[in-house]
């Protein structure tokens, strides 16, 4: 591989690194509010610009970098989506910080230290990689998630993430370095036991029972779910966002390129564990979501559930890759919307507060008192519920269309038992936002327009692709054909 | 086989889960946070020990590497909790995690 390919092919990644110096070298000499915001938000679109010119170096399937990164058309698919939504979340989070946090500027260095973290990901063939991406949008996002300097709730929440997602990332090593002692090789492509040896089954089974507890605890999968709404609820809900969409769409990115290269769903062990996680997942996160009165803790359930059905996806891909991806992806791009939609909601109305206001109640009446978040908050609790004419639809027909695919009957059977307990609470969401609220409730002004632009154009993008997917569908499926799957 | 250890791998392996298994209850027991957060510290050193055992089977530098990886995101991660863990004392003036708990329903 000529070394110019890989720069080229590397272009997004040099980019994003060199906006992200520019921004800590421009905090350190005066610190401008404005100025870093501006930056941030430029070198994320040009970040994404980027990837057309890095996408011709790409010719036929995959530019590989040493034994770390294989960037191939499904990688940039997934970097373009993670950084639109590092993007609201800059948009959001400007106002956030404007109205509510007395220190603004290194929040922006965090969301794109996170960002170049997430991009990472999808890339990493190699188990070095895999960690350090992890890490890199691991590291920042615990000082994200603490970042108000004077509220107690978000302060206990980093420290929550920091333990527990820490107790996560060792699993994974050493189920990393299991795997490693009995394969030889930290290559996803090599990490089946190579001399088939008893004991280097053994390695290569306890390991993987490590490396997918701590996926787990990353993507907040039920048993390992605990964190997930104290976390989600002591948050700012624009760092909510942020966690809730980009850092798991990342992880699952790597562990489907994972569960490709290296084949691991071919061991019935795996396999089995994984689709009794995704069972319970769908099923228990969906219940516990129905005993919530807060917002922030209902959707850290809902997402719990999400996760769950993804795992369809992860485990489709053992005897159709290229199905799998394409569930994934637009998987990805439903849920991104309605949960970026649905926390950027939260973060709007709670611009003015002292505290957020994320009690179900506090947006009772919220159509008429502050029609276009009431709207959007609408359109994204019935896309979260997979009814028709939203994107969240396709989504979820996709899932099915792929587990019928699988012959995957239980999980097929806990997708629709968990949608349908999710219909009931979903729907709260709506009635509540639909009623008419009382007479001395005030109207809700003063919210900034940049929000309220950014929530509108969400709610947009899910009623356009739930009502005409074709184009969406048709690119997924153009690039990761493209990309030799 | 070349196997550059005296050491069996399967003994260096049990230290290791042993270690990882005294980090992972400290984490779930202990209370101070100070105390959760060496324990996560030994569970990261288990890890790199069960790296380095597993790079020597292989008589291969790799899992040294990936130990230095592993102290790089000790630092890193040790560097952010001290941060907050010097917020906790302020506003919560207290270091026992369950004293500070104020997120639950």
């Amino acid at each position: 591989m000529k070394l110019a390919t890989m720069f080229q092919a590397g272009l997004p990644y040099l980019v994003l690194t060199g906006g992200l110096l520019v921004v800590m070298i421009g905090v350190a000499i005066k610190r401008t509010h404005a100025v870093a915001a501006v930056l941030t938000i430029v070198t994320l679109i040009a970040t994404t610009l980027s990837h057309i010119v890095a996408y011709s170096a790409l010719g036929d399937g995959a530019v590989q970098i040493d034994s770390m990164f294989k960037i191939d058309g499904v990688a940039y698919l997934f970097n373009i989506l993670f950084l639109l939504a590092a993007l609201v979340v800059a948009f959001l989070g400007s106002e956030f910080l404007n109205r509510r946090i007395r220190f603004k500027e290194e929040f922006y260095l965090l969301l794109l230290c996170a960002t170049l973290g997430s991009l990472v990901l999808p890339a990493a063939v190699h188990f070095a990689s895999l960690i350090l991406g992890l890490e890199i949008v691991g590291i920042s996002l615990y000082a994200m998630i603490a970042y108000p300097e004077k509220a107690r709730p978000p302060l206990e929440a980093g420290l929550k993430y920091l333990v527990l997602s820490g107790v996560g990332s060792t699993a994974l090593l050493f189920g990393m370095a299991m795997i490693y002692a009995g394969s030889g090789s930290m290559e996803f492509a090599n990490s089946l036991p190579s001399d088939g040896s008893i004991e280097g089954q053994y390695f290569y089974l306890i390991g993987n029972a490590f490396f997918w507890s701590g996926i787990a605890f990353k993507l907040s999968l039920v048993p390992f779910h605990i964190w997930t709404p104290d976390v989600y609820h002591g948050a700012p809900s624009t760092v909510t966002a942020f966690l809730a969409t980009v850092s798991k769409g990342a992880v699952f990115a790597v562990v489907l390129r994972y569960a490709i290269e290296g084949n691991v769903l071919d061991s019935g062990n795996v396999q089995f564990a994984l689709s009794v996680i995704a069972c319970v997942s769908m099923v228990i996160g969906n219940l516990l979501a129905l005993l919530q009165t807060n917002l922030k803790r209902l959707l850290a359930y809902s997402s719990i559930a999400h996760m769950g059905y993804l795992l369809i996806a992860l485990l489709i891909v053992e005897s159709n890759s290229a199905l799998g991806y394409e569930t994934l992806i637009l998987y990805l791009v439903g849920y991104f919307l309605m949960t970026l939609a649905a926390f950027g909601v939260v973060s709007v109305l709670s611009m003015n507060q002292e505290q957020e206001l994320d009690s179900i109640d506090s947006v009772c009446g919220l159509l008429w008192r502050q029609p276009i978040a009431g709207a959007v908050l609408i359109v994204s609790a019935i896309s979260l519920a997979g009814i028709p004419l939203t994107i969240g639809f396709f989504a979820k027909y996709y899932l099915f269309y792929a587990g019928i695919d699988g012959g995957m009957w239980t999980l097929i059977g806990a997708l629709v038992v968990g949608s349908a307990i999710g219909i009931y609470y979903y729907l709260r969401i709506v009635f509540t936002a639909i009623k008419r609220p009382a007479e001395d409730a005030e109207a809700m002004t003063g919210l900034p327009w940049t929000g309220l632009g950014i929530l509108a154009f969400l709610g947009l993008c899910m009623l356009v692709f739930g009502i005409y997917p074709t184009n969406l569908i048709n690119l997924i499926q153009n690039v990761v054909q493209a990309s030799g799957f | 086989m070349t196997t550059a250890l005296s050491i069996p791998l399967e003994h260096v392996f049990f230290l290791a889960i042993i270690l990882f298994l005294i980090g992972a209850f400290g984490v779930l027991i202990r209370r101070n946070i100070i105390f959760m957060l060496l324990s996560l510290e030994i569970m990261m050193n288990a890890c790199g020990l069960a790296f380095v055992a597993a790079g020597a089977r292989w008589a291969e530098p790799d899992g040294q590497i990936m130990f230095m990886f592993i102290l790089a995101l000790a630092a890193a991660e040790v560097a952010v909790a001290l941060g907050l863990v010097v917020q906790l004392a302020r506003r919560f003036e207290t270091l026992d995690i369950d004293r500070a708990e104020e997120l639950n329903g």
